[in-house]
C-alpha cells in the first residue's frame, strides 16, 4: 500500500512538478506487477485494482501524447489530478484477493478488461485535451483529442467483440441485456457520433472539445455508476 | 422528381447518420431508465427480443420498438453512404485508405445482421441436473444425459475447476460424447450447452444452460470486420502524419 500512497504523492506534486507524472506512473506500474504476481492473476476486479489501471494507464497515455506537445504542463496537471483522484479512492477502496470463479480464467475475459479501460483511459486523455481547448484555443489540442478518441474507440470496440465471444463460449450468448451492456452501447454509439460528427465543419473545435469532456463523464458513469448502483453480472 | 430527390438526399446523408445517432442515443438513454424499474426484463435475455416484444405492454417497450426503427433507417443509410463512398471516390490512388471505413460499416451492418437473427430465433432453457440426469434439448428424441460432475477446490474451499462429462442419446444409443468445462461449451446441432452454476452439497448439481444463438456467427463475422477496418484506417493516418 505505501506503493500506492507514494505514486498518489507523485501525482499530487505533479502539479507544480509535471515530470513526477512520470515517477507517478512507474510506481504504479510496479504496484499493479506486484499485486498480479502475488495473486498469481491478472490484478483487474474490483474498484481497486481497476481504478488504480485506470489512473496509470492514464498517465501512460498522457506520457505519450506530450511528446507531440510543446506547452504541455496544464495537460499533464489536469492528467495528474485525475490520476490522483483516482489513486485516492483506489485506496480507499477493498481489495478483492480472491482467486478468480474458473470462468473468468481465460484470454477473452483479460483482453476484454484491459481493453476496455485503456479505451476509458483513451476517452479521458481526449476530455482532458477538450478542456485545455476550451481554456487556450489551439487547434493541436483539438487534434490531438481526436486522435485519443479514435484509438480509443478502436480499443474499446476491440473490448466488446473479445467481451461478446468470452459471453458465447462462457453462457452460450454474445448478448444477455444486462444494464451494463445498454450503457456500453450507449457510449459506443455516443463516440460513433463523435468520430462521424467530426468529418462535419461545423462540428470542429468548440462542439467537439464539449463532446470529448461529455463523453468521459458517461465513460465513468459505465464505469462506475452502473457497476455500483445497478444489479448486472458486471457489478464488482 | 422533388419526392425522389428528397428521399435520395435523406439517404445518401451524413446529417441524417449524425442525428440518427443522436435519436439511438436518445432512445438509448431513456431504456437505461426504464429497464432497470421493470421487473419484465429480466426474462428478455432467456427469449427471442421479437417474441418478448410483442407480449409486453407498449409503455415499457416504447423505445425498443423506436430503437428498431432508427436502426433500420441507420442500416440503409449506411449501405447507401458506403457504395456512394466506393463510387464516387473509386479514381483515389489511396484505395485502402478508402475502403476501410467501408470495411468498418460493413462489420457493423453484420452485427445488425446477427441480432436481427438472434432477436427472431435465439432460444435459452435451462435444467438442473445430476450425475444421470436426462435433458432434453431439441423438439426430436435427441437428449443429454450427465455421465460425470468433477469439481475441484483449492485449500480456502473456493472452486478453482470443474468439468462435465455429457452423452447425447437418441433412442438408447450414444451419438456424441463430451466434457463441458470452464469457457469450453458443449455444441451440438445447433445448441450451445453451458453449466451456468454448481453445487457441490448435499449432492453435485450443475444448472445447464441450452441455448441456440443464430446471430453469433454473423456477430463473429461483423465484429472481425469492424476490427480490420478500424485496425487498418488508424493505421493508414498514422502514415500519412509521418
Amino acid at each position: 500500500m505505501w506503493i500506492l500512497g507514494l505514486s498518489f504523492a507523485a501525482y499530487l506534486f505533479a502539479l507544480w512538478k509535471s515530470p513526477l507524472l512520470y515517477a507517478g506512473l512507474v510506481l504504479q506500474a510496479a504496484y499493479i506487477f506486484s499485486r498480479g504476481a502475488e495473486l498469481g492473476r491478472l490484478p483487474l476486479v474490483g474498484p481497486h485494482d481497476t481504478l488504480i489501471f485506470l489512473a496509470a494507464s492514464m498517465a501512460a497515455f498522457a506520457a505519450a501524447f506530450a511528446i507531440a506537445l510543446k506547452d504541455r504542463s496544464r495537460f499533464l496537471n489536469t492528467v495528474a489530478t485525475i490520476a490522483a483522484v483516482c489513486t485516492a479512492f483506489a485506496m480507499t477502496s477493498p481489495q478483492q484477493n480472491t482467486p478468480l470463479p474458473p470462468v473468468l480464467k481465460t484470454v477473452w475475459f483479460e483482453c476484454h478488461v484491459v481493453l476496455a479501460f485503456m479505451s476509458y483511459a483513451l476517452f479521458g486523455v481526449a476530455a482532458v485535451f477538450g478542456g485545455v481547448y476550451l481554456q487556450d484555443r489551439q487547434n493541436s489540442f483539438e487534434g490531438l483529442g481526436y486522435r485519443a478518441v479514435l484509438i480509443g474507440y478502436c480499443l474499446f470496440t476491440l473490448s466488446m467483440i473479445f467481451g461478446g465471444i468470452w459471453a458465447y463460449l462462457a453462457w452460450g450468448t454474445y448478448w444477455i441485456w444486462t444494464p451494463k451492456e445498454l450503457w456500453t452501447t450507449i457510449l459506443w454509439v455516443y463516440y460513433s457520433f463523435y468520430l462521424h460528427a467530426r468529418l462535419r465543419q461545423w462540428w470542429m473545435g468548440r462542439p467537439m472539445a464539449v463532446l470529448g469532456i461529455a463523453g468521459f463523464a458517461i465513460t465513468m458513469f459505465t464505469y462506475l455508476g452502473v457497476s455500483l448502483l445497478m444489479k448486472s453480472s458486471h457489478s464488482f | 422528381m422533388i419526392l425522389f430527390n428528397y428521399i435520395y438526399n435523406f439517404f445518401f446523408s451524413l446529417r441524417t447518420a449524425l442525428w440518427l445517432l443522436v435519436f439511438s442515443l436518445i432512445t438509448l438513454f431513456a431504456g437505461a431508465f426504464i429497464m432497470p424499474l421493470h421487473e419484465e426484463f429480466q426474462v428478455l435475455h432467456s427469449t427471442p427480443l421479437f417474441e418478448w416484444i410483442q407480449d409486453q405492454p407498449l409503455k415499457i417497450t416504447w423505445w425498443l420498438w423506436t430503437l428498431i426503427g432508427i436502426l433500420a433507417v441507420l442500416a440503409v443509410n449506411t449501405l447507401l453512404c458506403s457504395i456512394e463512398s466506393i463510387i464516387s471516390k473509386r479514381k483515389v490512388t489511396q484505395w485502402l485508405l478508402l475502403i476501410s471505413p467501408q470495411i468498418i460499416h460493413a462489420g457493423f451492418l453484420f452485427i445488425l445482421l446477427a441480432h436481427l437473427l438472434s432477436g427472431i430465433g435465439a432460444s435459452q432453457k435451462m435444467a438442473a441436473a445430476s450425475e444421470g440426469s436426462m435433458v432434453q434439448i431439441s423438439g426430436e428424441n435427441t437428449v443429454l444425459s450427465v455421465k460425470e460432475i468433477n469439481m475441484s477446490f483449492d485449500s480456502r474451499g473456493y472452486l478453482n475447476d470443474w468439468d462435465v462429462s455429457v452423452e447425447y442419446l437418441s433412442d438408447g444409443n450414444v451419438l456424441h460424447r463430451d466434457i463441458i468445462r470452464p469457457n469450453q461449451p458443449s455444441t451440438r446441432m445447433g445448441f450451445n450447452i453451458n453449466v451456468k452454476d454448481l453445487r457441490p452439497y448435499p449432492r453435485e448439481v450443475v444448472l445447464l444452460q441450452i441455448n441456440r444463438e443464430p446471430g453469433a456467427m454473423w456477430a463473429l463475422i461483423g465484429g472481425i470486420l469492424f476490427t480490420l477496418g478500424i485496425i487498418t484506417l488508424i493505421l493508414l493516418k498514422i502514415r500519412m502524419e509521418r
